[in-house]
């Protein structure tokens, strides 16, 4: 009949039944303004940081009265450089009384009286600033006499600023903080995108069985097609979330002035690498447990043991955040289940050794492949399935593919 | 053609098809009847292949039907089904692609059905913002818009108002003159003899009654006679056969199927002047209770049915 060339490879329908899901998702109201929300607190997080920066910066301002050494506004941002402290020099005041106004009136931190010898604070004494001030004082007062002395000025160089000591450790930490930090965020972005995806397919499915539209897609397409494409296609989704979600964390780290830390780069693609096979892992539970039931309010119950399942590694995480070697976390990080939240953890923070990440992602994606066969052999009849809920072992026990 | 052959199927203890057998052939129109539970959905399931049979084949053309057959097949569950927050266009345009059209072919089959089912300026409207009778509409374009060579309705005319049941009789009339096989469940029974006269009784998983409504009302072991008299026959008149109503210049009568016509025309025009007489078998609704509860009653045996 009219307009029926080849497009009945499966393939090319998974496809079409994720860009359905995709369009209809991207298009919900629900799933735009969560979006906006998460990218919003994201961007006012960077520009918070910026404000108390700014405010915070360690700024001395330092003003003198009377003689002091030559060199020595010089000498005092120089040693305020070396620890982090921005230090303004002020014009040098008239005399004493109006050296105090300034220190009472706030517009100064350091009144310098090189004729009385005095640092003057207004209430107390700032031992930083002091530190600063003095070893400041210290180097210009020897480099002014080193010169009365008729010293060159590479000698006069070789006294006052002698080669820095270094500070530096004999033994190196096992782990590292920052890593530690990424590895654990990426184990709650994980742990959230799950959820929130994984519920999405949770109810979608349900939906397809309430609304009994399955009844009408299951007479064009295979029930494992079905079941692809809406993985495929709510993965798809998520995948857009989690770009815009980097994107704007990458966003607010610039606004706040911070560089993004190497960790994070080495750290994306292989937590992307988990998050997809962690995806289609606990999605294809989740459709499998939309399936069982007939009413929303069953489908929590239907997916309490994946729920408890994925809760349980999330759990886990901190203690590997704790303890990235011992046992326990090492054991459960090969295993499928806990690999996606558990392996980018110990990835980052520099435990996983090479055979362990690859014995963990063969698993895992051994894993898939096989709950993604099982769940399409259930999944044709637990769709058409009305009334009560199926259970798990039910529906294992009848899961020879049909 | 669509065969099948002495399908069986049970869920658990209960038997739900019994071997059931049945034909359309191409350009054929088959009601399928049956009261609740006979077993109808559970037969048009596996004729999509939506269950596995316990026995029995299902062949289109003589060749089992897989997925290049089902892409042809039209098919309306039972329970009518859509994504409520689909616009009913875009839903039309997901099915047809789902059958194997191009974008373009179902875009444009789209648009055609859905002014074909009156609905050509609703296409952009959610389908849970639609009445029941239009989505009852939709899911017709949705069954007919890849140009189905068979097509499997359970229940098409359930919930469509007068206007919505011509335009589907209309459209399936056409469908069928060109060319389509037609399996079409209903209750309503004078909605079949509408459009067919060919019935596949089914009860208890098991066809009870197929074939011509015509020879099906003939084989009847009853026949029923309607007279109009011009005057009121005398009181004291008994006529012969069961009378089954009779007021002053109406009477209706049973009889044997044996009975001759001519004989009792005779012996009504005797008791007055006649303004009408028929002789007719029994309404096809009247055959179809009288199998189906002659089944019931021997069926006695058996643990139930499901649909």
């Amino acid at each position: 009949m009219t307009g029926r060339p080849a497009r009945d490879r499966a393939s090319s329908k998974i496809w079409l039944v994720a860009r359905r899901e995709v369009r209809s998702r991207l298009r919900s109201r629900a799933m735009k303004i969560s979006t906006a929300i998460f990218v919003i607190v994201i961007l006012l997080i960077g520009i918070v940081n910026r404000a108390i920066s700014d405010s915070s910066t360690p700024r001395t301002r330092v003003v003198t009265v009377g003689a002091v050494p030559s060199g020595f506004a010089d000498a005092v941002q120089q040693a305020g450089a070396s620890i982090g402290r921005t230090i303004t020099w002020e014009e040098p005041l008239a005399d004493r009384s109006a050296a105090d106004a300034a220190l009472r009136d706030g517009k100064v931190d350091v009144v310098v009286d090189g004729d009385a010898h005095q640092m003057l604070f207004t209430t107390a004494v700032n031992e930083t600033n002091a530190a600063v001030v003095g070893a400041a004082w210290r180097a210009a007062s020897a480099a002014q006499a080193a010169r009365q002395l008729g010293l060159t000025p590479a000698q006069i160089e070789s006294i006052v600023s002698p080669p820095p000591l270094s500070a530096t450790t004999v033994e190196t930490r096992p782990d590292n903080d920052v890593g530690r930090l990424v590895g654990t965020l990426s184990a709650i972005l994980l742990f959230l995108s799950l959820n929130t995806f994984g519920a999405m397919v949770l109810t979608g499915v349900v939906e397809e069985k309430t609304s009994a539209v399955v009844e009408i897609l299951l007479a064009q397409v295979k029930a494992h097609v079905l079941l692809a494409g809406k993985v495929l296609g709510i993965g798809i989704v998520a995948m857009i979330q989690f770009a815009l979600l980097v994107i704007a964390g990458v966003v607010s780290l610039k606004i706040s002035g911070t560089s993004v830390p190497s960790e994070v780069w080495v750290a994306l693609p292989s937590t992307l690498g988990w998050f997809l096979g962690g995806f289609a892992f606990y999605s294809t539970l989740f459709a499998l447990a939309g399936s069982f039931v007939s009413r929303q309010e069953d489908a929590q119950a239907s997916a309490a043991p994946i729920s408890l399942m994925f809760t349980g590694g999330y759990i886990v995480v901190f203690v590997v955040a704790a303890n990235p070697g011992s046992t326990l976390p090492t054991v459960l990080s090969i295993l499928p289940p806990f690999a996606p939240l558990l392996m980018p953890l110990r990835i980052a923070t520099g435990v996983a050794t090479a055979w362990q990440v690859a014995l963990a992602a063969v698993l895992l994606v051994t894993a898939v492949d096989v709950v993604i066969r099982v769940a399409g052999a259930i999944y044709a009849r637990s769709l058409l399935h009305r009334g009560s809920r199926i259970t798990w072992s039910q529906a294992l026990r009848r899961g020879e593919p049909a | 053609m669509l065969d099948v052959r002495s399908i069986a199927k049970r869920f658990g203890s209960i038997v739900a098809l019994d071997g059931v057998d049945l034909r359309v052939a191409r350009g054929q129109m088959v009601g399928f009847l049956g009261p609740n539970g006979a077993g109808k959905t559970t037969t048009m399931r596996a004729i999509l292949g939506l269950l596995a049979l316990d026995g029995g084949a299902i062949t289109w053309d003589g060749a089992p039907i897989g997925a290049a057959v089902r892409s042809r097949i039209g098919y309306m569950p039972a329970e009518r089904g859509m994504y409520p927050s689909m616009k009913a266009r875009e839903h039309v345009v997901y099915v047809a692609e789902l059958a194997g059209l191009t974008a373009r072919a179902a875009s444009a089959a789209a648009d055609r059905w859905l002014a074909r089912v009156g609905l050509a300026d609703r296409g952009d409207s959610k389908v849970q913002d639609l009445s029941s009778g239009n989505q009852q509409r939709v899911q017709l374009a949705l069954a007919l818009v890849h140009d189905p060579e068979l097509l499997v309705l359970d229940e098409p005319f359930s919930g469509l108002d007068p206007v919505a049941v011509d335009v589907l009789e209309e459209v399936l009339l056409e469908r069928v003159e060109a060319g389509a096989a037609l399996l079409f469940s209903s209750h309503q029974l004078d909605l079949v003899e509408d459009l067919t006269r060919d019935v596949v009784i089914v009860d208890h998983g098991r066809v009870v009654l197929s074939g011509n409504v015509d020879d099906l009302r003939a084989g009847s072991r009853v026949r029923y006679v309607d007279a109009t008299f011009t005057a009121t026959p005398d009181a004291a008149w008994q006529p012969v056969g069961e009378v089954i109503e009779r007021t002053d210049r109406h009477i209706r009568l049973r009889t044997d199927a044996s009975a001759d016509g001519r004989t009792l025309l005779d012996q009504l025009a005797d008791a007055a002047p006649l303004a009408s007489f028929s002789f007719s078998p029994p309404e096809l609704s009247e055959v179809f209770r009288n199998v189906v509860g002659g089944a019931t009653a021997s069926a006695g045996a058996r643990t139930g049915s499901t649909g």
